[in-house]
């Protein structure tokens, strides 16, 4: 079998459905689509944890304040994991570390906004976690087993901050009129980042991650899927979506709403967002901080190794 | 033991008060590691530990909150930042990693020390809770016995350094609470603080020599628990920005 035929019959054993281990032979065209995927997914767990976690010195109550710890907690313990599937696809922790730093790889566009307010902290644990589960839950079928098993883990996490994210919300839509606007406002700013995240419909026939199984669902599904589920739990707690448009076609069985803003989405992604620049650099100070214990732990280490 | 006298009742209230603030500030200044420490398995480690210390100040707080009529959250966020009771060495902010190393092994060897006492404690509702954080905390030692070791080796100048700074306050933690012969009169205390501290360096001192790390000489300081610092005044403004942010609202 020469390269192009193993290719044929590797991409036909993963269009039925079939799954890849790290050890097994991947065409390197493959290989580099898993890797950036993950990567990405690696960097956004890690740049995640920068906007709460500017709210775990400020969480109110002693419930609120451990579960905030351990919501951001998790999401450090999720880049480890995807890291470590990233790393075994060839490229070193550090130098994914290096390349975030240094503004070459990419992380999601909700991680480039500030948090204004407490309410920020339940609407991301709440609805940007729900909108991130729904393309999540999809995940655990990639054709790329090893990211499969390790999203299945996460989700499971993932689905605990939401509940704690509601609890926040709640909390503060059953307290007094400043608390209510807080959520509100929270809200006004976050919806078009949430409506964005998932990207711009793509053309299933061109949109490689998807022909090739890596992720399961298009783009334009998720985003109708997280509209069904959650459009009608914002609006049960008195909160008013901030799109005039927003409204479920019964003929189509679809979501119609306004056309979300794909140039502030291109923009953010690439490090112009609100914080982009503020974070990486936040990042890199605290990397440069702490370099000498990784120096000292670490290579002393490798040295014997 | 409903029936404790008023003073006796007292010294426990102040009691409580300085194990919980102890475990709540260094809870609060080792969370602020969450997301930036130096490696992410330290990370998630480190974030476990302080957890660990604020869900131990939240049962303590509950304890001293049935004494006193009022509930965990108002104790730990509704005073003033003059009204904690945590030791001078908890004061300093969280700065880097040797200096974290440095003042959790002073910490978690001085808490083991004081736990291992009121394990002991003739006040039933107490000694039981302390069973049960000894053992989280004694995992919490392992932990910082590793990072010790680690820095002493690989590390000395910058972890001798920090000890050196961290040593004068962290005698603090023996500083008694007010009320201290009514607690070992009642055994609430079953040895005065005097003598944990000399347990404690009894215990440190075959360490720091085989690791060749300094001890400073240092005196156990008479206002140990009362002195406050800028670097607390900031960290009391954070945690009750929210808290006290409007009167009555609930979080």
């Amino acid at each position: 079998m020469n390269e192009t035929e193993r290719a044929e019959a590797f991409y036909a054993h993963v269009g039925s459905g079939g799954k890849v281990e790290a050890d097994d032979w991947m065409p390197d065209d493959y290989r580099a689509a898993v890797l950036k995927f993950v990567e990405m997914h690696a960097n956004s767990e890690l740049m995640g944890v920068l906007p709460e976690r500017e709210w775990i010195l400020r969480a109110p109550t002693l419930r609120r304040k451990l579960a905030l710890t351990s919501k951001v907690q998790d999401e450090v313990g999720h880049a480890q994991l995807l890291y470590r599937v990233a790393e075994d696809l060839g490229k070193p922790r550090e130098q994914m570390l290096a390349d975030l730093m240094a503004g070459t790889t990419k992380f999601h566009n909700v991680f480039h906004y500030p948090t204004r307010s407490w309410a920020d902290v339940g609407i991301i644990a709440w609805l940007v976690d729900a909108a991130a589960i729904v393309s999540q839950q999809a995940l655990r079928d990639s054709s790329y087993a090893p990211y499969a098993r390790t999203m299945k883990k996460i989700c499971w996490e993932e689905s605990v901050h939401i509940m704690h994210g509601r609890d926040v919300v709640l909390t503060m839509m059953n307290g007094t009129a400043a608390q209510r606007a807080l959520v509100q406002d929270a809200l006004d700013r976050w919806w078009g980042p949430l409506m964005q995240m998932h990207g711009p419909p793509t053309d299933p026939s061109k949109d490689k991650d998807l022909h090739w199984r890596i992720k399961a669902k298009g783009n334009e599904q998720l985003r109708q899927e997280f509209l069904s589920i959650y459009v009608p739990r914002i609006r049960e707690l008195g909160l008013r979506i901030p799109d005039s448009e927003l409204e479920y076609d019964e003929a189509t069985g679809r979501w119609h709403y306004t056309e979300p803003d794909w140039d502030e989405l291109r923009s953010v992604v690439t490090g112009h967002g609100p914080k982009s620049q503020e974070r990486l650099a936040f990042r890199r100070f605290n990397h440069g901080q702490t370099q000498w214990v990784r120096d000292a732990v670490l290579a002393p280490a490798a040295a014997a190794a | 033991m409903s029936e404790l006298d008023a003073v006796p009742r007292q010294a426990l209230a102040e009691l409580l008060l300085t194990v919980a603030d102890d475990e709540f500030v260094i809870g609060f200044w080792d969370s602020e590691w969450t997301g930036i420490a130096p490696m992410l398995e330290e990370d998630v480690a480190m974030s476990s530990i302080s957890q660990d210390e604020i869900g131990h100040a939240r049962a303590l707080y509950e304890l001293l909150a049935g004494l006193t009529d009022t509930d965990a959250d108002a104790i730990a966020f509704g005073r003033p930042a003059a009204d904690f009771r945590h030791a001078a060495l908890l004061n300093h902010a969280r700065t880097d990693w040797a200096f974290t190393v440095a003042r959790r092994y002073l910490y978690e060897t001085a808490d083991a020390v004081r736990l291992a006492a009121l394990a002991r404690s003739s006040y039933a509702p107490l000694s039981e809770l302390v069973t049960k954080m000894r053992r989280e905390e004694s995992y919490h030692l392992l932990h910082m016995d590793a990072w010790l070791r680690r820095l002493a080796a690989a590390a000395h100048d910058r972890l001798a350094s920090a000890l050196e700074r961290a040593w004068p306050d962290a005698q603090a933690i023996f500083t008694p609470p007010a009320g201290e012969a009514a607690l070992l009169e009642a055994a609430i205390l079953p040895d005065p603080f005097a003598a944990l501290h000399e347990r404690w360096l009894g215990q440190l001192r075959p360490v720091f020599a085989e690791l060749d790390l300094p001890i400073v000489s240092a005196a156990v300081p008479s206002d140990g628990r009362t002195r406050r610092t800028d670097d607390f005044a900031w960290l009391h403004g954070e945690f009750t920005s929210v808290a006290g942010s409007e009167a009555g609202a609930t979080w």
